[in-house]
């Protein structure tokens, strides 16, 4: 496959051994891509971001209490502008808020963010979503 | 003019030359990262593990680079591992340079965020350092080609094809991997999409080496079918793009917390354009 200066090359005819491998490989590779894609295109359903929040960890911080969460999407559809909340409530009166907006929380995965509390969260604090926007 | 070992007459002018087009290089390749926000945000945020795993991974490419395409006529490994180096620090001058006129940078930013924010843009600077030399210089000396101790071996194996279509999917999948557009086109897009996508990809690749006429493209020996060429260098050519495409993202951190096919999703985006890169590489370089 010599390249005759800068002008059109010509492939050979019978490759090597090794391009057919690479080939083969190759092939196997991007029809199973294909059939996996399109696996999840038959199975996938089309309900609404469902979204769940979970706390991590909490801890003591200058100037607050630092608390690190993960949203989860268990849905086939992804959230943007997912918006979470943190609420700490004394009895029925709610004592701070703070909130965050997530840019994505994509299908069946993960997104983790921290609040920061000026108050003591430990027992008395949640964290929801309260709404997101289709991307 | 006559090529001789550069130790024995040595040219200045050519050399000067070759670095300045070096510089010309880096700055056209790697100008849309720049002037990219995410880029810079990037090289704040970037897990150093990763950015080290990028600048490593830079320097054998840079030298397989060289020794294809370098700043002069060079048929040692030695030379190559030379002009490799320049490019490097060619790549690191022009992001430096150009994030500080742009007021990106600035004497008041901690020096481990400048250290980042020049070190990810110092990847396709030099890559453009190389290719700028090579294409910028459209080859003056006739006899070049002609001299060239590589012509038969290296340049033109199976192992140099793909590897040129690796260099041109990251080239043109480095100017959009950092971009947000790239997640958020697989999250508006169903999986449909992606295989319309990839089967997209894969015909273009195609096209564009054998079926357009493009100066510099493919032609088959006569009497070999086509879908000889599909299996031999088209799909490793995509297999080559989507790995690029999927390594890029992992570096950027836009599969972090991702799951496994919506991960798929966002390379199948991304491995588009690597796979236009791929081919473009294929008739240009």
């Amino acid at each position: 496959m010599a390249k005759p200066s800068k002008s059109r090359s010509i492939e050979s005819g019978e490759g090597h051994w090794i391009e057919w491998l690479t080939g083969s490989v190759s092939a196997i590779a991007v029809i199973a891509l294909i059939g996996w894609v399109g696996f999840e295109a038959a199975t996938q359903s089309d309900g609404a971001p469902d979204l769940s929040v979970k706390t991590i960890s909490s801890a003591s911080r200058d100037g607050g209490y630092l608390v690190m969460f993960d949203v989860e999407n268990a849905a086939d559809r992804t959230a943007a502008d997912v918006v979470v909340r943190g609420e700490i409530t004394a009895g029925n009166t709610v004592v701070e808020t703070v909130e965050i907006t997530l840019d994505y929380v994509p299908m069946h995965s993960r997104t983790r963010a921290g609040l920061i509390f000026r108050n003591e969260p430990a027992g008395r604090s949640r964290i929801f979503a309260t709404g997101f926007s289709e991307p | 003019m006559a090529i001789e070992q550069t130790h024995v007459n040595f040219d200045h002018s050519r050399f000067s030359k070759g670095l300045a087009r070096g510089l010309a290089g880096a700055l056209l390749f790697a100008l849309p990262m720049f002037l990219t926000m995410e880029m810079w945000e990037l090289g704040l945020y970037i897990d150093r593990s990763r950015l080290l795993l990028l600048l490593l991974v830079n320097i054998p490419l840079l030298i397989l680079l060289a020794r294809r395409i370098g700043f002069e006529n060079i048929s040692t490994w030695h030379e190559a591992v030379r002009d490799a180096s320049i490019a490097y620090f060619l790549g690191l001058l022009a992001s430096a340079f150009v994030l500080s006129a742009l007021g990106v940078l600035s004497v008041g930013h901690a020096l481990p965020e400048a250290a980042g924010m020049i070190a990810i843009q110092t990847v396709p600077a030099s890559i453009g350092a190389l290719l700028g030399r090579s294409e910028l210089g459209g080859r003056d000396d006739d006899d070049e080609d002609a001299q060239d101790p590589l012509d038969d071996d290296a340049q033109s194996g199976y192992g140099g094809e793909l590897f040129m279509m690796a260099v041109g999917a990251l080239f043109l999948g480095l100017n959009v991997a950092p971009t947000e557009e790239m997640i958020l086109i697989s999250f508006k897009m169903s999986p449909w999409h992606a295989i319309a996508l990839i089967v997209s990809s894969i015909v273009l690749m195609h096209g564009f080496v054998y079926a357009l006429s493009f100066s510099g493209g493919h032609e088959l020996e006569e009497g070999t079918p086509v879908w000889h060429a599909l299996i031999r260098f088209t799909l490793p050519g995509y297999a080559v793009a989507f790995a690029i495409s999927f390594y890029c993202l992992w570096t950027f951190h836009r599969l972090d917390g991702i799951e496994l096919t919506q991960a798929i999703m966002s390379t199948v985006v991304l491995a588009f354009p690597s796979a236009i890169g791929a081919a473009a590489a294929r008739l240009i370089l």
